[in-house]
């Protein structure tokens, strides 16, 4: 099959119900979304809208509880937890809001670790962290632990970690949420270089100005997609 | 080649946060190493089959009294039917432990001894180290012997022409036939095992020769013949014993014979010690389990937003699991390392404490399946509950974990925790009561008047070989021994006596009472024989009541005389028992009475007891007492030099005080308390950890949750309340399991207690006030860590 024949991400009909204390919440009411290879999409909406639900979803951290989510081609919504797991590793990368680094390995550790879960050989793995830390701006840095680090710098760490394995797509969950502005725009900054150096991105985001970075940016409310417009881009 | 890295972060993180590993290897060693160490101790002397071949088809013979009570001891004659007869039975050999003073080659010297009938070796299966070992082909040729091992080695240097040397054991010239190993330690840890000059071992007292039914005085073992089992040789010596009950009705009847392994007769008496000391050791592990269990779930929440990170970059369950248990069993391997260590200084320990009465002592060594079965049974339980945050990632709640850091969904498995700790401390209060109620117990026995002086008294024993010393030559030698030692003025008030009290030997002998009807055997009044010299009342500080003492005129020839004690009086009801006549075979007057004194044990109340003047009725067990201030080395030279002038050939053994006689039959009970001690002080820090471990997990789970509340104004007081209150409330939840599990289980150990009640309030409220105070303790650093935290640092947290 011809990859740009089809999209990299297609949902269809997902719903995703909440059980707490005979409180159902549907946090995910139907969503129908395609995402292209190479296409760089912000998903924004007030809180509580569903954006963070849908990004686990499309990060195979949680199941939908209806529809279908197509990966490459193939149905991923209902894998076991191995094959969820494998993917997760190949597929995708991701950022998250509170950089969530492990406290107990270096830098370098934290950007090799999802090439070890794959299996990788070492000299490949050191190979592809270094490139990734080059990428980022904190080889420098590499045999540093994240407490030693700023939060911004903390960041670009983990940006290094998810590009690390070359994942089909980068998911981001509000990635400027822990920063300042200035951090926040150098973290920006590096998702459209990546984007430009051909990556996939998904970011979730509250702010007008970084949904504006992206080729188009999703509007969720209420666990539904109300608005879709083509942003700036680059 | 993962596992090498996963090691390297492994050692890593413990080696940042040395906290946490240090306590749980501390919990793992203790765990294993106090039970791997009782264990062994426990299995050393109750459960290891005898070093024999075969060994469980070894039988020690056994009789059943007509009011029941199982004895050991037997007959010449009821001996030999029972050998004759017994077809499901071979080598039946009789045998009885007995001073060997050797001479003939250099110092004399009395080591340990067992006379035995031929068949001895036979049944036991001993291969020699040299020589051979006398068999049934040597029955009642005596002259021969066969020595230990350890004997060869001090009085022969190992020469092998020990094999055929000629020495004289108590005074006979005897033929040393062979060596066999230190193992073969029936029925003592003799040196000496000496072949009977006939059938059945020598009479110690004067008995009916081969035809007797009265005297029971040697013991008997065997083994089962080829295909028989234990019930084929019970069945065929009861109908043994009942047909001799028919046939002799005066000597036999109501008693009957059996059979029980050899091994299990070894250790009737320590077993419910022993049991009680294994019951401790499981509920360490327990605890140790539950504390290891408790450590590694904290650990697991506290690392749930990691594990949820390792997940959302692709690591499957497979390799969590694995670095799960990479870290699980570093401290594994540390805890048991560790473990080994304490267990192998804690086997020689309580070797050292053990009374060295205890049977089969020598047999105990660490024992490797047990160190096993503790390591296995701590890590697993560690690695289990290490591998709960994996079990439970099989619900995708990974974004959850991802969400809030680890923080919900903590509280089933910190209720599961809490419930841990609950246990650990009800076991702990269950194994403080079980302490306290020894400790108690001991105590009281300590401190329990025997009726004799116990200070500034010496004794030892004085026993002659009946084979250089007929009746009359015992009474002349003791006469002389008393007479030079009184002379003496370090042993000037001295006295003869048989038995020495508190050492569990002693004869009893049942009477009738002149003009009473005799009532026949089973129901005649019986009352402990002691015999002794005139001085003994007042060298062991018994009060005359009634009547005279014994005169120095009460021998031979004179009409024979018996002082009984208070106790024994009243079997006289309202009539003056000084004047009357009992039957102990001959008729005898009660010439006196005095106070009572403990004989058998500090714990059995006094019995009926006669003193029988030694001039009238000597035996050749006699032993000494010394009322003096001076040391015993100084009473030791002094017996020795009037031994040595009346019969250099004879040996003296060693000078006791009376108060390490006393001390000597507590050895038992004080062994039990001292070990039962030393596990509930383990118990006790187990659990503390255990708390303090909960509290601290709790308030660093919490740490925001008390910044709020003292933004909101709570004092840092209230805040540290709150702490307390939350660990006591789960440790006075324990305390109360606790209580109610050791007032039901009280019973078990009601048997081992002496004067104290197995539910004494007293010990249970003061323990569990003492229980308490050390959780609150426990509780303390968590508390005031939560008083010191910061409200600005917990809110902006997160
Ligand atoms: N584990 C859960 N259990 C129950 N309800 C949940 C759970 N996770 C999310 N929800 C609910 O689903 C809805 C969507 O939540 P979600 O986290 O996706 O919102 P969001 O758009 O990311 O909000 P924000 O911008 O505040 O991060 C909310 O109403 C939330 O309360
Ligand atoms: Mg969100």
């Amino acid at each position: 099959m011809n990859a740009s024949a089809q999209p990299l991400i297609r949902l269809d009909g997902i719903k995703k119900v909440f059980y707490t204390d005979e409180v159902e919440t549907h946090a995910l009411a139907g969503i129908h979304l395609e995402i292209a290879q190479g296409e760089y999409i912000a998903i924004a909406g007030p809180s509580g809208c569903g954006k963070s639900t849908l990004l686990a979803i499309l990060g195979l951290l949680d199941t939908p509880t209806d529809g279908t989510y197509m990966l490459n081609g193939h149905q991923v919504a209902n894998l076991s937890l191995s094959e969820r797991a494998r993917v997760r590793n190949r597929e995708i990368g991701f950022i998250f809001q509170s950089f969530n680094l492990i406290g107990d390995l270096t830098v370098f550790e934290n950007v090799e670790l999802p090439l070890i879960y794959r299996g990788m050989k070492a000299a490949e793995r050191r190979e592809r962290a270094n490139a990734a830390l080059e990428r980022v701006g904190m080889a420098h840095r590499s045999k540093h632990l994240p407490s030693q680090l700023s939060g911004g710098q903390q960041q670009r760490v983990a940006v290094a970690r998810a590009v690390a394995g070359q994942p089909s797509i980068l998911l981001a969950d509000e990635p400027t949420g822990n920063l300042d502005s200035k951090n926040g725009e150098a973290v920006m900054d590096l998702l459209r270089e990546l984007h430009r150096a051909g990556a996939t991105i998904c970011m979730v985001t509250h702010d007008p100005r970084y949904a504006a970075h992206a080729d188009r940016s999703v509007h969720l409310f209420d666990g539904r997609v109300v608005e879709e417009n083509v942003g700036a881009g680059v | 080649m993962g596992i090498f890295r996963e090691l390297r972060y492994a050692l890593r993180s413990y080696l940042r946060a040395p906290g946490f590993a240090a306590v749980a290897v501390l919990t793992l060693a203790l765990g294993i190493g106090g039970a791997t160490a009782i264990f062994s101790v426990v299995d050393g002397i109750l459960l290891r089959p005898l070093p024999y071949p075969e060994a469980s088809r070894l039988v020690k013979l056994g009789r059943t009294t007509a009011t029941g009570s199982m004895d050991g001891a037997f007959s010449a004659a009821d001996f030999l039917d029972v050998r004759r007869e017994g077809t499901s039975l071979v080598h039946v050999a009789g045998y009885r432990e007995d001073i060997s003073d050797l001479t003939g080659v250099g110092e004399p010297v009395r080591v340990p001894g067992v006379q035995t009938t031929a068949g001895f070796f036979d049944a036991l299966g001993v291969t020699p180290l040299a020589g051979r070992v006398y068999t049934a082909a040597d029955e009642a040729r005596g002259g021969m012997a066969v020595i230990s091992e350890g004997l060869w080695d001090r009085q022969f240097g190992r020469r092998s022409d020990v094999v055929g040397s000629q020495i004289r054991v108590n005074g006979i010239p005897t033929t040393i036939v062979g060596v066999v190993s230190a193992s073969v330690r029936h029925p003592i840890k003799a040196d000496l095992w000496n072949l009977a000059p006939g059938a059945v071992p020598t009479s110690p007292i004067p008995s009916g020769g081969l035809a007797d039914r009265e005297v029971q005085y040697f013991a008997a073992l065997a083994r089962l013949a080829t295909g028989a089992t234990m019930g084929d040789a019970n069945a065929q010596l009861q109908a043994i014993g009942e047909r001799l009950g028919q046939q002799f009705p005066e000597t036999n009847r109501g008693e009957s014979f059996h059979v029980r392994p050899l091994a299990a007769t070894l250790v009737t008496d320590v077993r419910a010690g022993l049991l009680l000391l294994l019951g401790a050791v499981a509920c360490v592990l327990l605890i140790a389990c539950a504390n290891v269990a408790g450590l590694m779930l904290a650990r697991g929440l506290a690392r749930r937003r990691e594990l949820a990170v390792r997940a959302a970059i692709g690591a499957s369950r497979w390799q969590i699991a694995r670095q799960l248990m990479v870290e699980g069993l570093v401290l594994a391997a540390a805890g048991g390392a560790a473990g080994l260590i304490l267990a192998s200084w804690g086997v020689d320990l309580l070797v050292a404490l053990a009374p060295q009465n205890l049977p089969r002592l020598g047999d105990i060594q660490l024992d490797w399946r047990v160190a096993g079965v503790a390591s296995l049974a701590t890590t697993a339980v560690g690695l289990l509950a290490g591998l709960a945050p994996v079990v439970q990632s099989s619900r995708p709640q990974v974004n959850e974990d991802l969400k809030d850091g680890g923080r919900t969904g903590t509280s089933i498995r910190t209720r599961f925790r809490s419930g841990l700790v609950v246990a650990e401390v009800a076991l702990a209060l269950i194994l403080m009561i079980g302490a306290g109620l020894m400790a108690t117990s001991l105590a009281r026995l300590r401190a329990v008047d025997p009726g004799f002086h116990t200070t500034s008294m010496a004794a030892v024993d004085l026993p002659v070989p009946q084979s250089r010393y007929d009746g009359p030559a015992q009474g002349r030698f003791y006469s002389e021994v008393l007479g030079r030692l009184q002379d003496s003025p370090v042993t000037a008030r001295s006295a003869l006596v048989f038995p020495l009290p508190l050492r569990g030997s002693g004869a009893s002998a049942a009477f009738d009472i002149e003009g009473r009807p005799s009532t026949g055997r089973p129901a005649q009044p019986i009352a402990e024989l002691n015999i002794v010299s005139p001085d003994f009342f007042q060298t062991m500080g018994l009060r005359l009541v009634r009547g005279r003492g014994l005169a120095s005129t009460d021998v031979e020839g004179r009409p024979p005389v018996v002082i009984i004690n208070e106790r024994l009086a009243r079997e006289f009801g309202s009539e003056d028992p000084v004047g009357r006549r009992i039957n102990l075979g001959d008729w005898i007057t009660v010439v006196g009475v005095v106070s009572d004194a403990r004989r058998e044990s500090l714990a059995a109340a006094p019995q009926p007891a006669l003193y029988l003047p030694y001039q009238q009725f000597v035996l050749p067990y006699m032993s000494l007492v010394v009322r003096t201030d001076a040391s015993e080395a100084a009473v030791a030279s002094a017996v020795k030099s009037v031994v040595r002038e009346l019969d250099p050939d004879l040996p003296v053994e060693t000078v006791r005080t009376i108060d390490q006689i006393v001390e000597a039959s507590t050895d038992q009970p004080r062994f039990r308390t001292t070990i039962l001690l030393a596990f509930s002080f383990l118990a006790v820090l187990l659990a503390a950890v255990g708390v303090y471990g909960l509290m601290s997990f709790s308030v660093s789970q919490r740490t925001s949750e008390m910044g709020v509340r003292l933004a909101l104004g709570a004092s840092p007081g209230q805040v540290g309340r709150l702490v307390l209150r939350q660990g006591l409330a789960l440790a006075g939840l324990g305390v109360a399991l606790g209580l109610a599990a050791a007032a039901g289980g009280g019973r078990l150990v009601a048997s081992l207690l002496f004067d104290t009640s197995a539910t004494d309030p007293a010990i249970y409220a003061g323990l569990a006030a003492l229980l308490l105070t050390v959780a609150a303790l426990a509780c303390y650093v968590p508390a005031r860590r939560a008083m010191r935290v910061d409200p600005m640092r917990a809110l902006r947290a997160d």
